[in-house]
Order: structure tokens, then C-alpha cells, then sequence
């Protein structure tokens, strides 16, 4: 089988899954009739066929596994989306969409993506003002204290790190590709550690600096953690010296627990880690409340979960039982419904993902290709686990989506994109002479 | 009936997803144990074989064609190098010398036919690139092209 036939082939069981999620929730709210379910399905793969018919024109060669992939999470997320409230997933519906033409687009302009390389400074820049976005008053908006929403006119709330994550890995991969050989040459070795002379430290120490401004303004641990470990992974690959992302993880933990015990919005939230199921806690605002409910909710779903559409999301009372559901949270309520099994198949279908994003690193031709494929796979690798890590109360607690998952058109937008770009690497990579 | 459907459904949703899940898995296995081969083949290039042909380009020699250096791992931006009668581009002994990690040691070549001079990709590893598009065979070149070998970047001059 050829690799586009494959992956047309792959694209069966997403709409498989989008057809019975939605029965299951047909059956379970025994409303209407679970042939609409089939027309939904359809709908799906038609978007489907539409994206993989862009993918078989324009990059002829590219990673089969990777669209496959997404789709199925996006299909997850959009029946657990619709079993937490139908016109949220008719919005999702619609960004899907949107997320679908924006990749086309990046496919189709974007082919020789290598040109991003001339515009690094400016996308940088950039960034950087997308990430300050939410802190200029009057536009910005703050959720549980952290400041990562624009609210647009219309209503629509924009996520500008989701965006500035591609661009800060762009800028990184080709700002490290030409300065890897200063950052090793003229290092010195004492015990088997590589330590790079103190003036290389520089662009290292800058954006550690970065990082810890970002957690300073935008107050918010888990998108530092992303952009820091991020960088540090195309740092890694890029100089091949283990010592890199190790003191760079120790600059990041010893800043971040500095800020922890002074600032008093990271600290609340290390709090409600610790201790979630504090009474004084739990009842603060902005306590452990979200956490706490999070982990009943995984629990009640047990090894094969309450089925789709049988965990009890809304409270008799009115009121969601997990604050956020469809976003922040989304991962606690797949728990709920589909058990740890279904859990650990959407952890599974990101190590895939992220599996063929190193692999597709490791075979790229060039080293902007390389260390591009490693930034944005390790971002969005990043990204989960700061949100299931989260979720499951492995790390504190902060708001980052589901990549592909969650309710949001910024988020799902911006995966799109990155999948496509990983594509349009992985399509030079393979492409036979 | 209901409780019976709901449940038949949840354990095919799962089952649908993990088959998905193991296919893929499979597949990409697979596609791991395949990469390590064509590594172990080494540069095909470094049989000589290409040596002997080099020495038919030298009949119109005194030409002033150059390749401007515009990103090289090792090269100094704006460095020129004389092509001369024609020039082998590779990481091994060969006339430019590329300190490219992705380069072949014997990678590419730029012959002279006639009043052109053309470019050549030697089976090297991971290609060659004129252009922005990846060289199939012995390719003219002409003034302002780019030469792309891994990492390093050329212009050529005539």
C-alpha cells in the first residue's frame, strides 16, 4: 500500500469513532435518532477526504501516520465536545473547518518552508508581541488569574501563545542552526560534563530570562514550562551537549520555585497541588476546587469508564461537575466517559504523534528541518503533559488546551498548522531523488 | 436494550481506537526497523568511481565561473572558490570541502560541457538542491543559482 493509500485508509476509523461517539450519545440522552450520528460521520470524513486530497497534492510524500492521527483526536474531541453541550460542538464543528483551511493553507504557501529562516527576527519579534497581548489593558483578559486570552470584538476570546509557540520554535531553530558551533566550540570538560565558556551563556541566560518574565506577566507556570522545554529540546539536538538542558532545567526549577513562594498567584496554585483535598482550600476561590472535582471525575470513570454520555457532567443542581469541561479539563471528562482505558489511548495517540515528529527529525536533510521537526514536536509533547500532567495532578495545575482535543478555535488552529508544518518536513525528508 | 446498545457501543468505540492505535503503531515500527539500512549502506560515492570522469572536463579550462559562499558550517560568508574546469563539492578530499554533517564525502559536482557548466548530484545521501527544488539529473546552471548541499549554501558565478 502506497503511503497516501495508507493514510486514506487510516482515516476510516476516525469517522468510525466520530459516528459511534455520537450514538453513544444519542442512545444515552435517548433524544433523537442515532441515524444522524451517520450524517455527522459523513460530514467528517468529507473534511477529512479534503484535507488528505490537499495532503496527496501538495506534499506527495509526507509522513502517512501524522493526519490520521490528528484526525482521530480532533473526532474524540469533538463527540466529548458534544456530550458537555451540542452548540459548543457546532461552533467546534465550524473551527474545525477553519483549522482545516488554515492547514491547507500552510501546505500550499508555505512549501518551501525553509524561507521562514529569512524572516526569524520578525517573527520572533512577533511572538513576543503576541504573547504580551493579554497583558495590555483593555484587550486582555484574565482567566484564574493567568493572562492568556485576547478578547476580540465579537466575543471571540483569540489565544495568542497557541500561535506564538510555532513562531518562537521557527525563530529558535534557525537562530540555533547557525550559532550551535560557537555554543560548542571553546567549552571546556571537567568530569564528563560539557561546560560551555560563560559569554555562550548569553543567548541561553536571555531566554531563560524570557521564560521567567513570562511567568512573571503572564502568571502562568504551565506555557513557561512549554516555551522553556521547548527551547531546551531544540538546544539539546542542536549542540548534542546533555549539560545544555540540564542547567537549563536547573535555572527554570530554582526560578520557578522562587516565584512560587513569592508570587502570590503561582503560589496559590502549588497550594492547591499539594493539598486538593484541603476543605479550607477547596472552598477558596481560586483554590483546589477545579483539581479536586478533576480527580473525582477520573476516578468515577474507572477501568472502561461510564460510557459515552453516562458520566454525570452537569450536577442535578445545575452547574458543571468539573469546572471548564470542554477545555482546560476535557482530559478528566475523556477519563470519566471512556475509563483509564480510553485515557490511555489518547496518551497513546500522542506518543504516536510525537514518535513520528522525532522521526521525521531525524531523517530531515538540513539542520533548520531537524531542529524545526524537534521544536514543534517537543512543544506540543510539552503541552500535553503540562495539561494531563496537570489534570492528574502530577505538576500544578494551569490552564493549557488539549492540542487537537479541546474546545478553542486559537488551539485548533494553531495544531493544524504545526501538523502541517511538520508534514511539509517530513515531505522534503522523504521525498526519493 | 438500551444499557445493552450503550455498552456494545463504548467497547467498539475503544476497540475501534486502539485497532487504530495498533495499526499505526505497527507501521511506524516498522518504518524505524527500515531506517536503520540505508544508513549502514555508507556513501556509495566513495568508490572512485566518479574520479575518473572528472579528469574529461578539463579541455576548456581558464574559465572564471565562481560559487559565492552565501551559509556554510565552516565557510566564511562571501568566500569564493574558482570552479575552474569543474569542482567535486563533498565532506571528503575533494576540492570544496564541506564541513556539513549532511553532506556526502563525495556529494555533488559542477562539470564543464561545451560552454556550460553543469551541475551533478553524486547518489549522495541527502541530495542536492538547486534552487529551492531537489536536482534529478546533470542540471545547467546559471548565473545566481542557488546551490544547496545540506546546511551550505552556494551561489554560482560565471
Amino acid at each position: 500500500m502506497s503511503d497516501r493509500n495508507r493514510e486514506l485508509f487510516a482515516l476510516v476509523p476516525a469517522s468510525l469513532l466520530l459516528v459511534g461517539g455520537f450514538a453513544a450519545v444519542f442512545i444515552q440522552n435517548s433524544a433523537s435518532q442515532s441515524g444522524l450520528s451517520l450524517s455527522y460521520g459523513a460530514l467528517f470524513l468529507g473534511l477529512c477526504l479534503a484535507g488528505h486530497v490537499v495532503v496527496r497534492i501538495t506534499v506527495p510524500h509526507a509522513d502517512p501516520y501524522l493526519f490520521p492521527i490528528v484526525a482521530v483526536l480532533a473526532s474524540l474531541g469533538l463527540v466529548v465536545i458534544y456530550r458537555i453541550s451540542p452548540d459548543l460542538a457546532r461552533a467546534q464543528a465550524q473551527w474545525f473547518v477553519v483549522a482545516l483551511i488554515f492547514f491547507a493553507g500552510t501546505l500550499i504557501f508555505l512549501r518551501d518552508y525553509r524561507k521562514l529562516e529569512r524572516y526569524r527576527y520578525t517573527i520572533a519579534a512577533a511572538s513576543l508581541v503576541l504573547l504580551l497581548l493579554p497583558r495590555v489593558p483593555g484587550l486582555g483578559q484574565q482567566v484564574n488569574g493567568a493572562f492568556l486570552g485576547v478578547r476580540l470584538p465579537g466575543g471571540i476570546v483569540f489565544q495568542p501563545t497557541e500561535f506564538a509557540k510555532i513562531g518562537i520554535v521557527v525563530f529558535l531553530a534557525s537562530y540555533l542552526r547557525d550559532t550551535r558551533q560557537v555554543l560548542v566550540q571553546g567549552a571546556r570538560r571537567f568530569a564528563g560534563i560539557t561546560i560551555p565558556k560563560l559569554k555562550h551563556l548569553g543567548p541561553l541566560l536571555l531566554i531563560w530570562g524570557a521564560a521567567m518574565l513570562m511567568l512573571i506577566f503572564i502568571r502562568d507556570l504551565g506555557s513557561s514550562l512549554m516555551f522553556f522545554g521547548g527551547f531546551l529540546a531544540v538546544l539539546y539536538v542542536a549542540t548534542d551537549r546533555l549539560s545544555f538542558p540540564l542547567i537549563g532545567f536547573l535555572m527554570f526549577s530554582v526560578g520557578a520555585w522562587f516565584l512560587a513562594t513569592h508570587v502570590g498567584h503561582v503560589h496559590d496554585r502549588v497550594d492547591a497541588w499539594l493539598n486538593p483535598f484541603d476543605p479550607a482550600l477547596y472552598d477558596r476561590p481560586g483554590g483546589s476546587y477545579q483539581l479536586a472535582q478533576s480527580l473525582f471525575a477520573q476516578a468515577d470513570g474507572g477501568i472502561l469508564g461510564r460510557g459515552l454520555g453516562g458520566s454525570m457532567v452537569t450536577l442535578p443542581g445545575g452547574g458543571n461537575l468539573v469546572p471548564a469541561p470542554q477545555t482546560d479539563l476535557i482530559y478528566s471528562v475523556i477519563t470519566d466517559e471512556l475509563g483509564l482505558t480510553g485515557a490511555c489511548g489518547v496518551i497513546l495517540c500522542y506518543l504516536l504523534f510525537v514518535a513520528r515528529g522525532f522521526k521525521i527529525a531525524t531523517i530531515a536533510r538540513d539542520s533548520f528541518s531537524t531542529l524545526l521537526a524537534v521544536g514543534l514536536t517537543s512543544v506540543l509533547a510539552l503541552q500535553v503533559f503540562v495539561i494531563v500532567g496537570g489534570v492528574t495532578r502530577v505538576i500544578p495545575l494551569t490552564g493549557v488546551t488539549l492540542p487537537f482535543v479541546s474546545y478553542g478555535g486559537s488551539s485548533l488552529v494553531a495544531n493544524f498548522v504545526l501538523a502541517a508544518l511538520l508534514l511539509l518536513i517530513s515531505d522534503r525528508a522523504r521525498r526519493p531523488a | 436494550m438500551l444499557e445493552l446498545s450503550s455498552l456494545a457501543l463504548q467497547i467498539g468505540f475503544l476497540t475501534v481506537l486502539y485497532v487504530f492505535l495498533f495499526w499505526v503503531a505497527t507501521s511506524a515500527l516498522r518504518d524505524v526497523a527500515q531506517a536503520g539500512r540505508p544508513a549502514a549502506a555508507a556513501d556509495p560515492d566513495a568508490t572512485g568511481l566518479h574520479a575518473a570522469v572528472d579528469s574529461m572536463a578539463v579541455a576548456s579550462s581558464g574559465s572564471d565561473a565562481q560559487l559565492v559562499v552565501v551559509a556554510a558550517p565552516g565557510h566564511e560568508t562571501g568566500w569564493t572558490y574558482d570552479i575552474g574546469p569543474g569542482a567535486t563539492l563533498g565532506r571528503g578530499d575533494v576540492e570544496i570541502r564541506l564541513e556539513d554533517q549532511f553532506a556526502s564525502s563525495r556529494h555533488a559536482r559542477i562539470i564543464r560541457q561545451g560552454s556550460t557548466l553543469v551541475l551533478e548530484d553524486l547518489d549522495s545521501t541527502n541530495g542536492t538542491w538547486l534552487n529551492d527544488s531537489q536536482l534529478g539529473g546533470p542540471t545547467p546552471l546559471h548565473a545566481g543559482d542557488r546551490i544547496r548541499i545540506g546546511d551550505s549554501e552556494f551561489r554560482f558565478q560565471p
